[in-house]
């Protein structure tokens, strides 16, 4: 009998064991008796219920600080003054900063560099000829610069004068040229990282002869590795991922469309730019005022950059995106909207 | 007199209870006004994906925080293609917390598949699967379906194992010290196995904060205590009962390799379960050829005993039948942390039983453990599990 008891102990232990394991795994399947029920919609367009919340950057709009709607066709023309010589002279101030903390994509935050607060920085734009000055100042810990693309003096290719932080400054001049879009970036050492934070922008030289009345844009097309594993978590035209998508950017039939494009992509070698249900005059770099393509696709490698134009004939919506795919399923994807254009309106043109 | 003993219990019971209240005020220091002092280091999100489930058009993933501090979950994706999903009960999970993410997806089976989840500080985390399986709903033809596995792998082979029992009862002394050797040999094999099983799924599943190894160690040497000291009530009083010392022997080896095949069955059960294996009718044979070695390592110490038939296929059922609850439990509710526990707990009983044996051997023989017969049966038990264990 004493035995039968020894064994049994040794039985109902070896069983209470297997009990309490048995909870542990079932305790995190354990009911939660909930309230409320979200609702959210799936790619293939199925209804999905839940009892908890929605993580969805693709088709939920969320509220974020950066609004790429209103950069898309903010251009910086700069304070305008007469030169002596009568030359048109621009100031520009743009501040740098590494200390801010941006939320990129809903719930998801990020330490971005920027220029003037955001990320790109400021479009500026000036007109061939034009002398360009910037009063640069670096508010960060980081010794920052700006580098224009473009032609200009040696000791103005903010290179080899790196600008230190915590209020350090320089005047950057030098005449527009040559006409066209192109980047502005920092570039300090490490190069990559400093342009990945998010120290660039876009540098637009228009012709003596202005280019036809239009609905201008900006779009930069980046990526933002927010776990710095040297591949990219997110991609965008204009930094927040999907943003287009959720805010369709809304253009009308029959109107000249033109778009300045620049990658700042890091990482991946290339990128692209496809639209739907049309095709576009592309001009690399902008240099030139006769169209190089007429196409739906063009490829970018970093830091290449053109204009592209087009008017939509039919209303409706229309994708455009990345068709390196794996970028637009990262957030580098969005919609214009093409509205009716009413008869006998003349478009306003944002490029005068 | 009743004064002084009460005023010494006090005494007594104070010089245990201060060191924790000094140790209690220490902690509530650290946290509160001393907590400055430490805020060294950047502490760094963590969180595992202890499993994930194929259902219809969904893909869902249990995670866990085991990092540091608390996170919020913020988006997840497969094969690194961003998708829209659902987080339940909520995002923010607090240490050691779980939560189901829910991801909408038209899987395909047999695919392999990259899930990710990433934390508001932008840090994504990866768990791969091999190849997408249905999740198994409970049904009782599933259950149905894991019993037979479990008495094919289990059962069976101990049973066919116990057929040897004949053989060795006619065999010489010196004969029977190396069958008994070579069961030795055949469960320190089947208990390193475990050690192995046990630090692999620890390290593929388990968060780094559960301290894999020393789990690992932990509870392998408490369930080793535990039935050592059990076994050696046991045994010391077989001789005053109905049962004899072989039979309590034999008895302790089938309680320590049925333990062993409960975990061997958990890890067959996840196996069908997580879809990264293909139940192949070769992969029934070879678990079955390996478990027949365990029949003998029950049958051996039996060989001199009478009327033992009933005896033997009660232990050949406590040794066989835990592979059957065990594959119930791997298939519907896995859990690595389960997994790691329960092979912990078989490798253990495995080492006990191989002590009982040795001893037994050294009780029995010539008081020596350096004859041929131990020497040579031990060593074919390992060649004969580690020959079978290819087959798996």
């Amino acid at each position: 009998m004493k035995i039968k008891s020894r064994s049994g102990i040794m039985m109902i232990s070896t069983f209470v064991i297997i009990v309490m394991s048995v909870l542990f795994v079932a305790l995190p399947e354990g009911i939660n008796a909930q309230q409320e029920e979200n609702v959210f919609v799936t790619h293939s367009g199925a209804v999905v219920k839940t009892t908890g919340e929605v993580l969805d950057p693709l088709y939920t709009s969320a509220t974020v600080e950066f609004d790429p709607m209103e950069y898309l066709r903010d251009f910086n023309y700069g304070q305008i003054s007469q030169l002596e010589d009568g030359n048109t002279l621009r100031e520009f101030t743009i501040i740098a900063n590494d200390d801010k903390i941006m939320e990129v994509s809903p719930g998801i935050f990020y330490n971005v560099w920027t220029f003037n607060g955001t990320v790109p920085g400021p479009t500026i734009r000036a007109t061939e000829g034009d002398i360009v000055r910037i009063k640069f100042i670096n508010n960060g810990e980081k010794e920052h610069t700006i580098h224009f693309h473009g032609i200009h003096p040696a000791g103005m290719d903010g290179v080899f004068e790196p600008v230190g932080g915590n209020g350090g400054q320089f005047i950057y001049e030098f005449e527009a040229g040559p006409v066209g879009v192109h980047p502005y970036h920092c570039h300090v050492m490490p190069l990559e990282e400093h342009i990945v934070h998010g120290l660039y922008g876009v540098f637009i030289v228009d012709p003596k002869e202005k280019r036809p009345t239009a609905d201008e844009m900006v779009m930069v097309l980046n990526g933002l590795d927010t776990d710095f594993d040297t591949e990219n978590n997110f991609y965008a035209a204009n930094t927040i991922p999907f943003y287009y998508q959720h805010h369709p950017i809304q253009i009308n039939t029959d109107e000249l469309i033109r778009v300045y494009v620049v990658n700042m992509v890091e990482f991946d070698p290339i990128n692209n730019f496809h639209l739907h249900g049309n095709l576009y005059k592309y001009y690399p770099t902008g240099t030139d005022v006769v169209p190089s393509f007429y196409t739906d696709m063009i490829t970018l490698s970093q830091t290449e950059r053109g204009i592209m134009e087009f008017e939509y004939q039919y209303p409706g919506k229309y994708l455009f995106h990345a068709h390196k795919v794996e970028f637009s399923e990262k957030g580098w994807v969005g919609i214009f909207m093409v509205n009716e254009n009413k008869k006998g309106m003349v478009s306003e043109g944002y490029g005068s | 007199m009743e004064v002084s003993t009460k005023s010494s219990k006090g005494k007594l019971i104070a010089s245990g209870v201060i060191p924790f209240a000094f140790l209690i005020i220490l902690i509530a220091y650290i946290f509160g006004p001393g907590s400055e002092l430490l805020d060294l280091g950047v502490p760094l999100p963590e969180i595992t994906m202890e499993k994930v489930d194929f259902l219809d058009s969904e893909i869902q993933v249990t995670v866990r925080n085991t990092g540091p501090i608390s996170v919020e979950i913020a988006m997840a994706d497969i094969n690194d293609r961003i998708q829209p999903a659902a987080v339940e009960p909520d995002r923010y999970l607090e240490r050691y917390e779980t939560a189901l993410v829910r991801i909408p997806f038209e899987w395909n089976e047999a695919e392999p598949y990259r899930i990710g989840i990433t934390v508001e500080d932008g840090t994504r985390f990866e768990k791969e699967i091999e190849a997408a399986a249905p999740a198994l709903e409970p049904s009782f033809e599933l259950l149905g379906f894991f019993a037979i596995i479990g008495t094919y792998v289990g059962i069976i082979p101990v049973m066919i194992g116990l057929l040897w029992l004949p053989f060795i009862k006619r065999i010489s002394k010196q004969k029977y010290h190396f069958f008994l050797a070579l069961t030795a040999g055949l469960l320190l094999f089947l208990g390193i196995d475990s050690i192995e099983e046990a630090l692999e799924v620890s390290n593929e599943s388990l968060a780094d904060s559960f301290n894999g190894v020393m789990l690992v160690a932990t509870v392998l040497i408490l369930s080793f205590l535990g039935l050592y000291y059990a076994g050696e009530k046991l045994v010391s009083r077989a001789k005053s009962s109905r049962i004899t010392k072989p039979v309590a022997i034999a008895l302790m080896i089938s309680i320590g390799i049925g333990l062993h095949n409960f975990g061997e069955g958990l890890a067959i059960g996840a196996a069908v379960g997580l879809g990264s294996i293909a139940f192949s009718t070769f992969l029934i044979i070879g678990f079955a050829v390996h478990n027949t070695t365990e029949g003998i390592a029950i049958a051996a110490p039996m060989s001199r005993e009478k009327n033992v038939i009933g005896k033997l296929a009660v232990m050949g059922l406590i040794a066989g039948a835990p592979a059957i609850f065990g594959a119930w439990i791997g298939g519907f509710v896995y859990s690595p942390f389960t997994s790691v526990v329960f092979l912990s707990i078989g490798a253990g009983a495995i080492f006990q039983v191989i002590i009982t044996i040795l001893k037994w051997i050294r009780e029995q023989g010539d008081k020596n453990l350096s004859s041929a017969a131990m020497a040579s049966g031990f060593a074919v038990g390992m060649v004969i599990m580690y020959l079978t264990s290819i087959l798996i």
